[in-house]
């Protein structure tokens, strides 16, 4: 890894203005960690909905797809208000989670997470219950995908390197 | 003061102590009981937001609530379990959180509005049909949407009393 590092990206996030005003407020802290969580109660309460449906756990006769497509908009919703209030409780401590591994492991799981919702979770809602074996699939690998964000993104708080 | 009495009992039985040593066991009560929470509110905030005809509009009412009241119930069974433990690692410290004691006032009238919605409005649930939903079930599920979101910031405050690293 010598000679290349994302380090001083993180370095200078975390001395931009707004970065420094999150930092030197623990009410601004406060309220992003609360919100960020609010946001993941949205998005795992309506994905679980949808992942339970595929796995056969739904609503009598309603479809994956029609609870999907009825709850997107607060899929959505909890997604965006996670990438909203997420970046600006990372710049406020970028270091930090520079050298956790938490947040790389995070990062990685989000992305993959994010990707496999729009094609693969998208495509099986959509198939179901035609794929019956597969959908079930999906689903198991959707919310395994979720949880394991949320985990990691507790691991950041727990395994801090002092 | 009885209550402070009863904590201070708490914090000196033998589980209290166990699981303030235990290097392992108040992180993965914390994960656990936060993960919990999430998923309990998250599917709590489903059947508020169809009350309030903002959600799955196309899905009976009562047939939601059949889905997922008694999940909703065994997942705060777990919560109660976890969270009393976390509680039990720290009664005193607990006891002088001004968040906790707000939690445990908030988590009260959420249970008294569960209580009072299923056993007024929700029993002529089934012959609301695709109408509208009465303004007492509406009131309900705008009380019950609030209550929980000030529950989870009430949890997540605790964890910036005095006597916590902020990390």
């Amino acid at each position: 890894m010598a000679g290349w590092s994302l380090l001083p990206a993180f370095e200078w996030l975390q001395h931009t203005d707004l970065a420094e005003t999150i930092r030197h407020s623990a009410a601004l802290i406060a309220t992003l960690e609360i919100v960020h969580l609010l946001g993941l109660t949205l998005l795992l309460g309506t994905i679980m909905m949808i992942d339970f449906t595929l796995l056969g756990w739904g609503i009598g006769r309603f479809p994956a797809s029609k609870i999907a497509i009825e709850l997107n908009g607060w899929t959505v919703a909890g997604l965006a208000i996670m990438l909203i209030s997420g970046p600006l409780i990372l710049i406020s401590e970028a270091v930090k989670c520079y050298r956790s591994p938490a947040f790389w492991i995070k990062m990685t799981l989000l992305a993959l997470a994010i990707a496999y919702h729009f094609t693969i979770h998208r495509k099986a809602v959509l198939a179901e219950p035609a794929l019956r074996g597969n959908v079930k699939l999906a689903a198991s690998v959707s919310l395994a995908l979720w949880i394991a964000v949320a985990l990691a993104g507790k691991g950041i708080a727990i395994f801090q390197s002092s | 003061m009885f209550l402070l009495s009863l904590c201070q009992w708490v914090d000196r039985t033998p589980l209290s102590a166990m699981l303030r040593q235990s290097n392992w066991a108040f992180p993965a009560l914390d994960t656990v009981h936060t993960l919990g929470i999430v998923l309990v509110a998250g599917a709590i905030m489903l059947v508020d937001l169809r009350l309030l005809g903002l959600a799955l509009r196309s899905v009976p009412i009562t047939d939601l609530v059949a889905r997922i009241v008694p999940a909703t119930l065994g997942g705060f069974g777990l919560m109660l379990v976890t969270g009393g433990l976390l509680f039990a690692s720290e009664a005193v410290k607990m006891y002088e959180s001004p968040a906790f004691r707000i939690k445990v006032v908030l988590l009260a009238l959420a249970g008294l509005n569960a209580l009072i919605f299923h056993r007024t409005i929700y029993r002529d649930a089934a012959r609301w049909g695709s109408a509208a939903v009465p303004a007492q079930a509406r009131l309900a599920g705008l009380l019950s949407l609030a209550l929980w979101i000030a529950i989870i910031a009430a949890g997540r405050a605790i964890a910036y009393g005095p006597g916590y690293d902020l990390g």
